[in-house]
């Protein structure tokens, strides 16, 4: 019998945690179905003219996203909180890698292909009632001839109304499945009170990076020189004209976003799988 | 089935453990009794693999516990004192949960839960604490595992449930298996524990099987200060005083472990050198 990972009993792993959470999970998918579409029947009332477009679709997308899937990872491992469930949980004959890769199914694929579903259910209904509701009662921008166009479903793999940098490289989308992760270690890291205490140890250790990636880093740099931003640094000299940009070359520039990208979450997901084969209680 | 050697094993500030040996055996029902605070439930959760021991070595069933690997898992059934059942029907919880152990027989959780009267019906939310326990202990029989850890059982049980609780218990032990109970309630487990372990600051103080101790040790009324003055122990009560005293006619008396446990704690040095004798 392999001891570290086997199909079958991950297989029985998977099965019994849906068997003991799918009441829990059905009905918070239910609840973030209910307020999303408490939210767009807000704007509905307040807004005649535009209400629910791209922006709000792409925004409201990310923020639920952010929040409600960072919420849930804080909560994969919260039998560890306490003392009787913990023991019920590592009892279970599964090794720690398939324990983890339970978690990582469903504290991260299974939930955003949920948490997509939820939002296009609520979100496609929802924008074909504003545009009708825009036919309806007012064709034109308030006192001009400008007609006002229907609004499209928000497209999220052509990113078309997201902030520049994220049309190119989906940091969003990345950056959800890295700060997920850390929340998942959080998950075995903290006993108690583990999203409130990951969100203070994450806004810390973002912190100290800013600082350091903009003074920090500068009592390296020789005199007159400052951060630019991560990967470049400036020389204002005496005007602007002769102000000169030193910058990374573009392979590795390219090399640290990728590895920004791709390499976070599995990252933080090794580093879980190493708390919770030292966990004790 | 258990070795443990020189184990050592401290909480923050607090060491439980140094140095501590033992060895347990298949076939046999142990009884590990202590005070409270010396480290009963620790040294089940250091068998079970949930506390690593800072120093020293436990061997349980081949394995390493601190590991916690699957094949392990499935040979070690630890009843803990404070446990938790989700809230979901009974039988879909056994239908989940009974597969990763490949001995579990549900003929058998059956039989136990028929004799505890557990109703099978509904969650496990509704069950009171006492039903709650019964079951887990059913389950726990039936996984049929070789070593079954179990941690003040009784505790929460009346008093028909206590007494069908022994009765199971001496059914369900053959000798491939090794029972280690850790309890206060000494009285629940009389004529069902065939080997006593008194844990006391860290170590294993006595070690003996019933038998022994029935050979060596005699337990009795008496009224008589001369048999009062020989004896390793006594209390005095309306009926007499109770003593433990060396068995010197050979014949062999029932153990009470209460008095055995309190001659223990109280005089446990007079008694391991009457056993070492």
């Amino acid at each position: 019998m392999n001891q570290t990972f086997s199909f079958r009993r991950w297989q029985m792993l998977v099965g019994s945690h849906w068997a003991e959470h799918r009441k829990r999970y059905l009905l918070a998918l239910l609840a973030v179905g209910g307020l999303q579409a408490g939210w767009y029947s807000f704007l509905l009332l307040i807004d005649h003219f535009g209400p629910i477009n791209l922006f709000i679709q792409y925004a409201t997308f990310y923020c639920g996203l952010f929040l409600v899937g960072c919420f849930y990872a804080s909560t994969i491992f919260s039998e560890l909180g306490s003392k009787s469930r913990a023991i019920q949980y590592l009892s279970i004959p599964a090794s720690h890698l398939e324990k983890l890769l339970c978690g990582v199914l469903f504290g991260v694929v299974l939930f955003f292909i949920a948490f997509t579903v939820v939002f296009y259910i609520v979100d496609i209904p929802m924008v074909s009632l504003a545009n009708r509701i825009i036919a309806n009662e007012h064709q034109h921008w308030p006192n001009t001839f400008l007609p006002i166009g229907s609004v499209g479903v928000l497209n999220l793999w052509n990113n078309e109304w997201a902030p520049i940098v994220d049309r190119k490289y989906h940091l969003f989308l990345f950056g959800y499945f890295a700060i997920q992760s850390i929340f998942l270690l959080g998950s075995v890291y903290f006993e108690r009170w583990s999203f409130i205490k990951t969100v203070v140890a994450f806004l810390l250790f973002w912190g100290v990076f800013i600082l350091y990636a903009n003074k920090g880093i500068e009592q390296h740099l020789p005199e007159g020189w400052h951060s630019y931003d991560l990967t470049r640094w400036i020389h204002n000299g005496d005007n602007m004209v002769s102000a000169s940009l030193v910058t990374l070359p573009s392979t590795m520039e390219r090399i640290l976003i990728f590895l920004m990208q791709y390499s976070l979450p599995p990252l933080f997901w090794i580093i879980t799988y190493f708390r919770l084969k030292e966990k004790e209680v | 089935m258990v070795s443990i050697q020189d184990l050592s094993f401290s909480y923050k500030r607090k060491t439980v453990f140094k140095g501590l040996e033992l060895n347990l055996q298949p076939g046999h029902i142990y009884g590990l009794l202590g005070r409270n605070g010396t480290g009963k439930s620790t040294l089940l959760r250091n068998i079970a693999g949930f506390l690593f021991p800072q120093s020293g070595r436990i061997d349980a069933l081949g394995f390493e516990p601190r590991r916690r690997q699957p094949a392990f898992l499935q040979q070690v059934f630890l009843l803990p004192e404070e446990f938790y059942l989700p809230p979901i029907p009974i039988t879909r919880w056994i239908e989940h949960t009974a597969r990763f152990y490949p001995l579990f027989n549900i003929d058998q959780f059956y039989k136990y839960t028929t004799g505890f009267d557990i109703p099978m019906q509904g969650g496990m939310q509704e069950m009171s604490y006492g039903q709650q326990k019964k079951l887990l202990i059913s389950f726990a029989l039936a996984v049929n595992s070789p070593l079954l850890l179990m941690d003040e059982p009784t505790n929460g049980l009346d008093i028909l449930s206590k007494s069908q609780f022994r009765k199971i218990m001496a059914g369900a032990v053959d000798e491939k298996k090794c029972i280690l109970i850790s309890t206060h309630q000494v009285k629940d487990l009389e004529n069902l524990i065939d080997r006593i372990l008194v844990i006391e600051e860290g170590r294993i103080l006595f070690d003996q099987g019933i038998d022994s101790i029935a050979q060596r040790l005699s337990f009795t009324l008496s009224f008589d200060p001369e048999e009062t003055a020989r004896a390793f122990y006594s209390e005095s009560s309306l009926k007499g005083n109770a003593l433990v005293l060396p068995n010197t006619e050979g014949e062999d008396s029932r153990p009470d472990l209460e008095m055995l446990y309190k001659a223990i704690i109280l005089e446990g040095e007079k008694i391991s050198k009457h056993f070492k004798s």
